[in-house]
């Protein structure tokens, strides 16, 4: 695939452009901190800007979707809702792209699900190279999440006043070449492209004190280990960490009747494993009602059993969840005192 | 097919819960078609005893409402808790922590002899409460969606996560980020978390969710800032009469 440059002042007249055909999502700020927003204006775009509060996965799976709609007394076939359009998330980070990695694979190797899908297929992915780290919470170089080969449309790595972008897809390629303003990259891109990967590498920092392979065994010889129980104590099942994370695909599904108590629609909404009620059956039974089980059933997930399913791990390194936790429970320490109690 | 017959009582409150039921406006007149208001002072002046729905709003805080409520009790086939103060006693209960006679004092003034004052529960610490519409004041679309259950012969079901959950959906900037302390984390969700979606600590008033890890958000609550004295204050604004205040 051809490597482009576009020069840094053509960026705003680039996502004016996008805007006409997509609706173009990016980081935006709010209240002080980053979320990901659909983009009014391009001068809202923040490129360079990282750590949001939930991910960008919302515009595949968003919090709420309808799935159906349904007769109460079934006087009609239910109808299915699948809702899509044209879509562009410009500046997505190597972490969040290998996440969306994940997501592909879980709403597409069992049950296709369809919601998700075309959700995906028409939304074209603009991922963004960091600089350093978002702060002292992510990892991404430890779970290896912090270069991306594949996963984006286009990728852009700011040097001096240009983008040097690598195209992924021939969608991309055709994006750029429809714009008409990208030039082919020269020899000192190449060279420029290498220089700025190599000080980037640089600033990022092994958090984990052991190779990440090893974590899905550490994990094992831990599974009756206190440690669990010690964070069940401090943990508020609240859900944050869930909902933040850019992996986490649970849902659950519900009916809604209208008031005229004839019809209705069949929604999901974003679930949680730390939840009380999550491993919750009809008859009352809790598969993990204590809060330790559920604090371990998310570790075991994100570090071995999606390795296991998907032979990638369920955690990018974003450092989110720990963000997000009232009662610091940080994966970084959690896997470090795991290898300690080896 | 028989409409259910709904009846709607006040014990000690603002009133407030009441409004939101008469204010619901075009909603109301499709809920009218499948049931019939019997007893709701705040819209109606005709009186009727034989209701199978009672839906009742406000605390208990006298001797004599004790009484009234078991009668309702007992024509009532299902009883729904209508808002904070019926659901958890609420507000009320903060004068349980005052001088009951002062408190009397206080509120009837020089009739104070006429009235007794007891300290402020929930309708369920008197007689058992079917289901509750939770909130201060409580929620259009909870109590839409409690009497729909109701009318379909559902159970309504209250969800059992914290704020947090609806608060983490709506990408709220958590108000600890920004100095505030809330009990979003311990608290039963089901407002779409509308205090920090504005900018405001999530008070409880919904009450807790079914299994609250209260020992640890206490520490939580301690950690940016709150002293004991503190944290008490913050559970009393509506947990008043539950074991976490005290
Ligand atoms: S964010 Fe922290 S407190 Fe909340 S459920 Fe997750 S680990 Fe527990
Ligand atoms: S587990 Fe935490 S650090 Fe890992 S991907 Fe999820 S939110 Fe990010
Ligand atoms: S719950 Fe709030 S609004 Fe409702 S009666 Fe009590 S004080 Fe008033
Ligand atoms: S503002 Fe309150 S409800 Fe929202 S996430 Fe923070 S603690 Fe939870
Ligand atoms: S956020 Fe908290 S205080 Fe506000 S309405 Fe919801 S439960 Fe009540």
């Amino acid at each position: 695939m051809p490597l482009k440059v576009i020069e840094k002042r053509d960026v705003e007249p680039l996502v004016r452009h996008l805007m006409e055909r997509f609706q173009v999502v990016g980081i935006k700020k709010k209240d002080g901190k980053n979320t990901y927003g659909v983009i009014e204006s391009p001068a809202e775009l923040r490129l360079d800007s990282c750590a949001t509060i939930t991910s960008p996965k919302k515009y595949f799976f968003p919090q709420r979707e309808t799935l159906l709609q349904f007769a109460v007394d079934g006087s009609w076939e239910p109808q299915a809702v699948v809702e899509a359009q044209p879509r562009i998330i410009f500046g997505m980070r190597p972490c969040d792209i290998a996440a969306t990695w994940m997501l592909d694979m879980a709403f597409s190797e069992v049950n296709p699900d369809a919601n998700y899908l075309e959700k995906r297929k028409r939304a074209l992915i603009i991922g963004v190279d960091c600089k350093e780290p978002c702060d002292e919470y992510c990892f991404c170089k430890s779970m290896g999440t912090l270069e991306v080969e594949t996963g984006y449309d286009l990728f852009f790595t700011a040097a001096d006043d240009t983008y040097i972008v690598r195209t992924g897809t021939p969608e991309g390629e055709a994006l750029l070449e429809e714009w008409g303003k990208a030039r082919e990259a020269l020899y000192e891109d190449r060279v420029k492209l290498r220089a700025v990967q190599r000080e980037k590498d640089e600033r990022f920092k092994e958090a984990l004190e052991f190779d990440v392979e090893e974590l899905p065994r550490f994990l094992e010889d831990s599974y009756r280990s206190l440690l669990w129980d010690v964070l069940g104590e401090k943990c508020l099942s609240c859900g944050s960490c869930n909902l933040v994370c850019p992996t986490c695909y649970c849902f659950n599904v519900l009916d809604e009747v209208k008031l005229n108590l004839s019809e209705g629609e069949r929604y999901r909404v974003w679930d949680s494993c730390q939840l009380e009620g999550f491993a919750k059956v009809a008859t009352g039974e809790n598969f993990r009602e204590r809060r330790g089980d559920r604090v371990r059933h998310r570790f075991f997930r994100k570090g071995k059993y999606m390795k296991e399913m998907f032979g990638r791990f369920g955690c990018v390194g974003c450092g989110r969840c720990t963000r997000a936790c009232l009662v610091h429970i940080n994966p970084i320490e959690v896997y470090n005192q795991l290898k300690g109690g080896e | 097919m028989m409409k259910p017959k709904i009846a709607v009582f006040e014990f000690s409150s603002c009133e407030g819960c009441q409004l939101m039921f008469a204010n619901l406006e075009d909603e109301i007149l499709e809920v009218l078609g499948a049931v019939e208001i019997v007893n709701f002072r705040e819209i109606m002046t005709e009186k009727g005893d034989d209701y199978q729905i009672a839906s009742v709003e406000g605390a208990i805080t006298r001797e004599s409402e004790i009484e009234r409520l078991k009668k309702i009790r007992e024509q009532a086939k299902v009883l729904v808790a209508l808002g904070a103060c019926a659901h958890l006693g609420g507000v009320n209960c903060i004068k349980n922590y005052q001088d009951q006679e002062e408190v009397r004092r206080y509120v009837y003034k020089e009739r104070a002899e006429w009235f007794d004052t007891i300290p402020a529960r929930p309708l369920s610490a008197v007689v058992p409460v079917d289901y509750a519409v939770p909130g201060c004041p409580i929620d259009k679309k909870e109590l839409l969606e409690v009497t729909k259950s109701l009318l379909l012969g559902k159970k309504p079901s209250l969800p059992d996560y914290p704020v947090c959950v609806e608060c983490k959906m709506a990408e709220n900037i958590c108000v600890f980020d920004k100095g505030m302390t809330c009990l979003g984390p311990v608290t039963r969700a089901g407002c779409a978390a509308i205090c920090p979606t504005f900018g405001n600590k999530c008070e409880g008033c919904r009450g807790l969710v079914d299994n609250p890890n209260v020992n640890s958000h206490k520490q939580v609550l301690q950690e940016h800032g709150l002293s004991v004295q503190g944290i008490l204050n913050s559970f009393r604004m509506f947990e008043g009469y539950l074991e976490v205040a005290k």
